[in-house]
Order: C-alpha cells, then sequence, then structure tokens
C-alpha cells in the first residue's frame, strides 16, 4: 500500500507540475512547428522582435507577453562572493505573470533597467541574513545591477525550477530587430475573455509573413501550461506521446501490480485461514447467525485490516520517501494538509479492504452449515485453482520485473563500457565566463605549469561531453557537400589532442610551430566515414558558411571517435578545427593526489582569473551523468522487483503453510504407507514449481516483447541474451524452493502418528 | 513373529506425565488373528503405532521377526514397515485428492514396484474386494464401507506379513463391519498376521486371542474356541 502511495504522489507531482504559478490556466508559451529542408521541427526558440510583432497586432488578447531567454547559468558576484547561477533574462511583466512569491521588494522590481530579483536562497548566499534591497550585484564580471526583489525558491515541479534570478531583458544585448536568430522563448498571459484556441489561430501566420524573404516554413501556435510538461514531444508537427507520459503510465501500471500482489495476498491468506475457520462458521450459522452478519464480520475485518495498513503505509512513505526522491529526483512529501490526499487515501483504503474481503466473505459466508458440521467439507480438487492462478499472476509480474531490471543494468553497464575515445580520469574542466578569459589564457597556462601538477591545458569551444555546434556544406574534394548531412564542429587550441587523450589514427595534432595549421582541420573516424573518404590526409576540403573566412581546409589529421552526446548513440562525426573558446580542459599529473592538484590549481585560477569562480568539473562525472536517466529507470525497477518478490515471497510463504497444514493428514497417511521425507518435499515443492515455471513461460515472452521495445530507442545497445532470462526463471525457482521448502520439510519430518490422531 | 517385553512409552506434556504403555509384554505368532480390547485411553493405539513402527517406545524390547527394532531410526523403521506392514484405520485415512486406484497404487509406488506390475496387482487387489467398478471414483464419493474396503485393500496390495487394524468398524454400520471382518478373516486364512484394536465383543469373536488392557498394562487373554 505505501509503494501505491508513493506512485500516487509521484503521479499527482507529475499531474500538478506547473500549477504553483497561480495564473496556470492562462499562461501559454508561443511554440512554432518549423519546416526546413523537408524536416519538420517544433519548438519554442523564436526571434526577439516576434514579441513586439505580437503586441502590436494582438494585444487585446493578451494580458502579458513577455520575451525570455532560455535558462543559462551566469556568474552572479557580490564582493568577492561569487557563484555560478541558472537564471533568466526576462521582460518586466515576468514576475507578475508567474505570480512570483516576493520576499523583499516587488514584482515591479524588474521594471528598472538595471535591476535583478534573485531567490531567497541566493540571497542569502550573498548576503546572508542582511536585507538584499539596493544592494549591487554584478552579473558575469561585466554588468552592475541593483537587487530589487528576492522571491521564494521556485518548487521543484516548476518549468522555472532552476531560475535563481531574473533580470531585465534589456540586459542581454539582443537585437531587436533580428528576424534572422532564433534564440528566444515567449510566454504570454492570455485575457480572461480570450480563447486559446482563437488566438491561436489569430497568430498562425505572424511569424511566415514577417520572413518571408527566409528558408523554410513557419506556424505559429500557442500551448497553455498544462501541457508544457508532459506534452512538448512532437514528429512532424503533431504531438507525440512523451517519455514522461510513458514513465506515468510505466509505473502508474507498475503501482496498481503491486497492489494487485499484496490484495493477493490478503485474499489468499484470509481465504485460506477462512476454510480453517469453517468450523466457526458453521457452529455460528447453526446457532442462528444470518448470513449478512457473516459477511459484516468478514467486510469489517478485513476494513480493519486495510485501515491499519493505511496508517501504517503512512508511517513506511514518510520514512522512505527522502530516499525515493533521491532516486526519482524529485521532492515530494505527503499531502497532509490536501483533503483530496485524504479523500483518495480513504477511497482507496475502503476499496482494497472490500476487495480483499469479498471473496472470503462471499465465499464461506455460502458453506452449508451441515455439510460443515458433519466434517464431509472438504477443500474440494479445484477450490485451489483461483489461488494458483493469483500465485502465478504474482511470480509473472516478479519475474517479468526480475528480468527488466537484468536488461536495464545491462544496458547501462554495456554503454559504460564503451570507450569513450579519449582518456577521462584527471581531466578536469572549467568554462571560464570571464570576458577577458581570452587575453589572459597565456597567463593562466603558465600559472597552471607552474604549480607542477598540471600536464598539460588546452581550451575548446564546447564542453567534451556535450558538444553542440553542428553544420554542413562541407565540399569534400572526392564530392560536394550532400544536403543535410552535417557534422559536429569544435574550435580547440594545439594542445587540445594531447590534454584530452584523444588518440591520433592518421597525420597529426595541431602543431604550434606551422602557422598553416591555422587551415587545417581534423576529422575523426565517423567523420572520415560519412563524407566518403579514402585517403583523408592531405585532402583539400571547401567550406563557405559565410562567417569563417578559410574557405579551403586540409585534413591534417584523423583520430578516434569520442563519446559526445548520448553514450547509447553512434559517436558524432566530428570536423575539429584550430581555434578557441571558453571550456579549459586541465590534465593533472598521474602522480599527484587529486586533492592537493586541485587546490594548488584553484590558487593558479584565481591569482589569474579572480572575477569567476573556480567551478569546475570531472570530466568523468561528467560523463556519468549521462546515465542518469537509465540508472533511474535502473533502480526504480529494481525497486519494484525486490519489492514484487518479497510480496510474492511473502504470499507464497503463507500459502505453502497453509498448504502443509491443509494436507497435514495426506502427508501422515503417505508417511504411514512408507513415503520419505525427500519424496514428501519433492510432493509439496513440485506444485508450487509448476505455478512457477507456467510464471516463467509467461513472463518470458511478455517482457521480451517490452524490453526489447525499450531498447529499440537506443542505438548503441546490450543484445537480450537467453541467459537473462535464465537466471531470472533460475532465480525465481530458487527463491521459491527457499520459501517452500522451509514448510515442506517442516511438514514431511513431522512425526505421522500426530498428523493421523487430530482426526 | 512378535515379541515385546516390558514396553514402556510416557508421553510428556507440559505439566502431566501420562504412562500409555507401562512395561508391557504381549507375543504374536505369525499367522494369528489377535483382537485388542480395553476401555478408551488405556494405550491401545499406542500399542498399535510402536507395533507398526511409526512410533518408538521409551524403553524395553521389540523383536520383529528376530530382529531388535525398538532401536531402529525413522528411516530403517519406515524401510521395514512398508515392506511388512499394513494398516486400516477407524476413519479409513484415504486421500481425498486420489482417486481409489491412486490411493490402493500408492504403497507400490513407496517401494519401488513398476507400472505396469502396479496396475496388475492393484488389479488384483480390487477385485477380490469387490470395488473394481469404482477404481476412479474419489474416496468422497463412497460410502463407508465401500471406502474400508479400500483401505483394506490398501493394506494388503504388497503382500505384508502383519495387518493393524485400529477400530476398522467403528465408523461402519453392523452389515458394513461384517463385511470387513470377513475381509480380514480370509486375509488370515491365507496367511496374513492380523493385530486388531476394537470395542466390539462381536468384532473380537472373529479373532483366535483377545489381549484385554488396562492402564498401559494386559490385564487377561481369552483363548477364543
Ligand atoms: N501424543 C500424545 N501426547 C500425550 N498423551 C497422549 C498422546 N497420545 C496418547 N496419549 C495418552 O496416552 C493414553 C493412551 O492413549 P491411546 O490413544 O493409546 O488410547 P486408546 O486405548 O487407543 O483409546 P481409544 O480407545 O479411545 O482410542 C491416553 O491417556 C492418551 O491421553
Ligand atoms: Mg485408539
Amino acid at each position: 500500500m505505501a509503494v501505491a502511495m508513493l506512485i500516487g504522489l509521484w503521479i499527482f507531482d507529475e499531474l500538478s507540475f506547473n500549477r504553483y504559478h497561480k495564473n496556470y490556466d492562462r499562461i501559454v508559451k508561443v511554440m512554432d512547428h518549423q519546416g526546413m529542408h523537408g524536416q519538420n521541427n517544433t519548438n519554442d526558440v523564436l526571434p526577439v522582435p516576434l514579441g513586439d510583432a505580437l503586441r502590436a497586432s494582438y494585444g487585446s488578447d493578451f494580458k502579458y507577453i513577455t520575451i525570455s531567454r532560455e535558462t543559462e547559468e551566469h556568474v552572479i558576484a557580490s564582493g568577492d562572493k561569487k557563484f555560478i547561477q541558472a537564471g533568466n533574462y526576462m521582460q518586466a511583466d515576468a514576475p507578475e505573470m508567474l505570480s512570483l512569491e516576493m520576499v523583499y521588494g516587488t514584482r515591479a522590481g524588474l521594471k528598472d533597467h538595471s535591476s535583478i530579483l534573485l531567490s531567497h536562497s541566493l540571497a542569502k548566499k550573498l548576503f546572508a541574513n542582511a536585507d538584499p534591497l539596493d544592494k549591487i550585484v554584478q552579473i558575469d564580471a561585466t554588468t552592475n545591477v541593483k537587487v530589487t526583489g528576492v522571491f521564494k525558491d521556485l518548487p521543484d515541479n516548476s518549468e522555472f525550477r532552476t531560475t535563481t534570478f531574473i533580470a531585465p531583458f534589456n540586459l542581454f544585448n539582443a537585437n531587436k530587430d533580428d528576424w534572422n536568430n532564433y534564440n528566444m522563448s515567449i510566454f504570454a498571459q492570455l485575457n480572461t475573455n480570450a480563447a486559446i484556441d482563437e488566438v491561436s489561430a489569430k497568430i498562425r501566420n505572424v511569424l511566415s509573413d514577417k520572413t518571408k524573404g527566409q528558408e523554410g516554413t513557419h506556424e505559429l501556435f500557442l500551448q497553455p501550461m498544462s501541457k508544457w510538461h508532459l506534452y512538448s514531444s512532437f514528429e512532424n508537427h503533431v504531438a507525440v506521446t512523451s517519455e514522461q507520459i510513458k514513465f506515468i503510465w510505466f509505473y502508474g501500471i507498475i503501482g496498481a501490480f503491486v497492489l494487485l500482489l499484496a490484495c493477493i495476498n490478503f485474499m489468499n491468506l484470509s481465504t485460506a485461514r477462512s476454510e480453517k475457520r469453517a468450523l466457526e462458521i458453521g457452529v455460528r450459522k447453526a446457532v442462528g447467525s444470518a448470513r449478512s452478519q457473516l459477511i459484516k464480520q468478514f467486510y469489517t475485518e478485513s476494513l480493519v485490516i486495510a485501515t491499519f495498513a493505511f496508517i501504517l503505509s503512512l508511517c513506511i512513505v514518510q520514512f522512505i520517501l527522502p530516499w525515493f526522491n533521491g532516486v526519482a529526483d524529485k521532492e515530494m512529501t505527503i499531502l497532509w494538509v490536501n483533503p483530496w490526499f485524504w479523500l483518495a487515501g480513504i477511497t482507496f483504503t475502503f476499496t482494497t479492504g472490500l476487495l480483499a474481503g469479498s471473496y472470503p466473505a462471499l465465499y464461506l459466508s455460502s458453506f452449508h452449515p451441515v455439510r460443515i458440521l458433519k466434517g464431509t467439507f472438504r477443500a474440494g480438487r479445484f477450490t485451489a485453482v483461483p489461488r494458483k492462478v493469483l500465485v502465478v499472476v504474482q511470480f509473472t509480474v516478479s519475474i517479468a520485473l526480475i528480468i527488466g531490471t537484468i536488461i536495464v543494468y545491462r544496458q547501462i553497464q554495456y554503454a559504460k563500457d564503451r570507450p569513450v575515445g579519449y582518456s577521462q580520469s584527471g581531466l578536469i574542466t572549467i568554462q571560464v565566463k570571464s570576458p577577458d578569459f581570452n587575453q589572459k589564457y597565456e597567463a593562466l597556462k603558465a600559472e597552471l605549469f607552474n604549480t607542477g601538477v598540471v600536464a598539460n591545458v588546452a581550451r575548446a569551444n564546447y564542453s567534451i561531453t556535450d558538444t553542440r555546434g553542428w553544420n554542413g556544406g562541407f565540399n569534400w574534394e572526392a564530392r560536394p557537400a550532400i544536403e543535410g548531412q552535417s557534422f559536429n564542429t569544435i574550435s580547440v587550441t594545439q594542445e587540445y589532442g594531447e590534454t584530452v587523450g584523444w588518440q591520433v589514427i592518421q597525420g597529426r595534432n595541431f602543431s604550434k610551430e606551422l602557422t598553416s595549421d591555422s587551415a587545417g582541420i581534423i576529422l575523426n573516424e565517423s567523420a572520415v566515414k560519412l563524407a566518403g573518404l579514402k585517403d583523408p590526409v592531405g585532402q583539400i576540403v571547401k567550406w563557405e558558411p559565410g562567417w569563417r573566412k578559410n574557405s579551403h581546409l586540409k585534413i591534417i589529421g584523423v583520430v578516434s571517435d569520442m563519446v559526445k552526446g548520448s553514450p547509447f548513440k553512434p559517436a558524432y562525426p566530428s570536423v575539429i578545427f584550430l581555434g578557441n573558446g571558453n571550456w579549459l580542459f586541465v590534465r593533472i599529473n598521474t602522480n599527484t593526489s587529486i586533492r592537493s592538484a586541485l587546490s594548488k590549481i584553484e590558487t593558479g585560477f584565481k591569482k589569474t582569473i579572480p572575477t569567476v569562480p573556480f567551478d569546475y568539473k570531472f570530466v568523468d562525472e561528467e560523463y556519468g551523468l549521462k546515465f542518469a536517466a537509465e540508472e533511474r529507470i535502473g533502480k526504480l525497477a529494481a525497486f519494484f522487483a525486490i519489492l514484487a518478490v518479497f510480496i510474492s515471497c511473502m504470499g507464497l510463504f503463507g500459502l505453502a503453510s497453509y498448504v502443509a497444514e491443509q494436507r497435514k493428514k495426506e502427508i501422515g497417511i503417505r508417511k504411514v504407507l512408507g513415503a520419505s521425507v525427500f519424496s514428501v518435499w519433492k510432493q509439496l515443492s513440485k506444485d508450487f514449481i509448476i505455478l512457477v515455471i507456467i510464471s516463467c513461460f509467461i513472463a518470458i515472452p511478455f517482457t521480451w516483447y517490452f524490453l526489447n521495445g525499450w531498447l529499440q530507442k537506443y542505438e548503441y545497445r546490450t543484445e537480450i541474451s537467453w541467459w537473462i532470462f535464465a537466471t531470472a526463471g533460475a532465480g525465481a525457482l530458487v527463491i521459491t524452493l527457499f520459501t517452500v521448502s522451509f514448510q515442506a520439510i517442516k511438514a514431511a519430518i513431522a512425526n505421522p502418528v500426530k498428523s493421523l490422531r487430530t482426526e | 513373529m512378535i515379541r515385546i517385553t516390558h514396553l514402556e512409552k510416557v508421553y510428556r506434556t507440559d505439566e502431566v506425565e501420562t504412562v500409555a504403555l507401562n512395561k508391557l509384554t504381549i507375543e504374536v505368532k505369525e499367522g494369528e488373528f489377535v483382537a485388542i480390547m480395553g476401555p478408551s485411553g488405556c494405550g491401545k493405539s499406542t500399542l498399535l503405532n510402536i507395533l507398526g513402527l511409526l512410533d518408538d517406545p521409551d524403553s524395553g524390547s521389540f523383536m520383529f521377526n528376530g530382529i531388535e527394532v525398538a532401536k531402529f531410526n525413522e528411516r530403517k523403521r519406515a524401510d521395514l514397515r512398508k515392506r511388512n506392514i499394513g494398516f486400516v484405520f477407524q476413519s479409513f485415512n484415504l486421500i481425498d485428492e486420489l482417486t481409489v486406484f491412486e490411493n490402493v497404487e500408492l504403497p507400490l509406488i513407496y517401494t519401488g514396484v513398476k507400472a505396469a506390475e502396479r496396475k496388475k496387482r492393484v488389479e488384483a487387489v480390487l477385485d477380490k474386494m469387490q470395488i473394481m467398478h469404482r477404481r476412479n471414483h474419489y474416496p468422497q464419493q463412497l460410502s463407508g464401507g465401500q471406502q474400508q474396503r479400500v483401505a483394506v485393500a490398501r493394506a494388503v496390495v504388497n503382500n505384508p506379513k502383519l495387518i493393524l487394524a485400529d477400530e476398522p468398524t467403528g465408523n461402519l454400520d453392523s452389515s458394513n463391519g461384517n463385511e470387513v471382518m470377513q475381509l480380514l478373516t480370509d486375509l488370515n486364512e491365507q496367511g496374513t498376521t492380523i493385530i486388531m484394536v476394537t470395542h466390539s465383543e462381536h468384532d473380537a469373536r472373529y479373532s483366535h486371542r483377545i489381549i484385554r488392557m488396562l492402564d498401559g498394562q494386559t490385564v487377561l487373554e481369552n483363548i477364543m474356541v
């Protein structure tokens, strides 16, 4: 029951996403169905002037329209306190629209052009308990702004949960007339009399009208806030079921199953028990107790038990919620004050109680008193059938979950074992968000080498675990560019190759000595393959994207593929240029302790670049984050699998003891006739083993089908091999044998004289 | 065939100590038909259980076919039992989930007889007991007398040397009871030793000898003529 509650809370959390914002019902986001080169995408990145255009033509439909830059990390500093914080540049109406709860100042604070609103936790970090109002903070070591308000931290189930500050949009130096640059989100709040569908239809062509000269098509629409979180997956402009929804379904179903398993146990055991109580019932009936009274008695008993379970599960949930939050990456609490929670909980308890009590109540009270009292009442050959079916259901679920867990973990392990193409350990990376980084780089390098703990230093324009630049239009010597074919492009300094430790397969790395290298490029293996090059080194590539001078590039080397995107996908085909960027890579000497090396590097860093925090990351840890989603699935699957197995075993144990009890006489007779302990044990266990084997045969095709589907999502995926099923099946058998044997052996070694005496 | 001397069996529960058999000495020869009588609680069933190697005595000697079996362990007793002894109980003790045929077949399975041979022997004995036509019925579908005939069939299917019967007619009316007694007499005439516990003087008259017990001891032996 606790599990069901946990899952219920989780689903509630997902469904109540964004409800924190008071104008939830009216807030919309402007979305764009794009079409370009036959590829259809739907997204929310739009050009800046669209905001004003919408305001000018349809202002009467909207209460607020605010343009917002996506949530990004910036350095926020006050005195010598500097933090890298995620935040948004937004237009002045945003705080009102999002109904921020102000701790200091007012929502109007953002109207001041050089102001900033901070989250409460950030304000505390910067100013401790002092009044933060009118204090000056510096953004990215360049812009000074005044704190005009502090808002309560946004809850975890808000779209803006990571936002720790909001700065006025005008500070973001965006070109107000550039229709070519798609880089902003537009949020709006509808007027009370405006219907979303109508407005959506009205604005449909605004963007395409304004961008006649551009390539591609645009079709605007409004997406209500209620759909942001779960319904933002589109394929070919049509909304598709998102992963989150699938997740919700998945866990909803599992939760229902777990509850079902528990109910099955309850029903099984209470019917089993009730047969023992047959005599009691016979006597009760004989002394004139009406059937309705008996039914009432059974229902009352099961309701009492269900209520007790509900209370117990509240305690359990309270107890394991922190752990579960950790696994599921959520921040849920028991909704002590929410009447709906109690209503749902009580309804649920009631239903469970009724359900669990119904079988014994109706079944037993229908016993014929004479038959019971005469002793001719016997659980016949087939009364056990429903119970057997229930055991099969339980074990099918358990086995399916065991298999699922194994496969999820194998998939993760498989991707983790994948060679990444460079050396991760001892490599740290820092995005240096300081405007003077370029000038200071050489000095920083010298300083870092001075520490004696650094083997190499390099720069690039992207993180190594996530390089985002993609470009097409490379005209290879062998053949011209192919439309739609694009390559991952990064700029690196000469030392990059040695610093990250990639493997040069042909040709060489960039060199400091050769100035001609500025027109050189390095390809990785996938790029060579994609371009279809035979002898790549030395070949000339023509590339004229317009914003780069060197149109003739020479391939100087080929390096191993590096896993930069999802570890479950093929490596990106990459073209590597000589250049620079604000990502710093530092390779620590292998023979120094990381701890002391870090503090030395930090000192050196702070000495040269004091304006930004030393916000380093270990590359291997960053890389590890890529598995978070899968690991979460794995952990939850394992959790449910263990739970299901546990519940099933409890049920099995109960059932086994019941069966042993019920068959006591039979066992006694068999022993009198010469059965050995082993043969009795075999006899008792056999039935259960058969049930488990049946479960295996149901579970295996079923899980194979689903997991195969799940694995299709990953291009780099493990095989589902037969031994996984074998292991899961064998595991289930062993567990069953263990559980059942205890009772079976107990029954088998009992003295037959005693069991026959009780007749 | 059976000679027990100074046999003792004491049941100890939490506080009470019940002496079920008190230095009992009995001898039964091969081919005999012995009835054991006595008031309720005098230790008849206890004695029968020990004779049937289902239970072990606390002290005393129990010679079975010239072998001392009082100190046999569970496995050895079970082995000896399944080859030599058949049981008939007051409450039949048939297995409800098995058919007549399967019930009778059980002892043969446990002594490791092959399937074809089993079928032959079970059918022969069912024929003899005149319940062949009921071979595929379940015990619940039979009358008490028929059930006890099945129980007797099961007891003799292994051709045991000794049959122990604990109030075999206790749950039967007189005509069914007489039928079962006739079966036992027939078996005895064919050479099987029979020891039977009974409360009925009428049934006891089928035997050669009556052992009367009181408080775990023999008080009298009547030889029938
Ligand atoms: N397992 C036991 N634990 C304790 N006492 C027992 C046990 N079995 C039998 N007794 C006691 O031993 C004595 C002999 O019992 P037993 O069953 O042999 O009597 P009986 O002669 O067969 O009686 P009945 O004619 O009623 O069947 C009785 O007093 C009984 O209470
Ligand atoms: Mg008795």
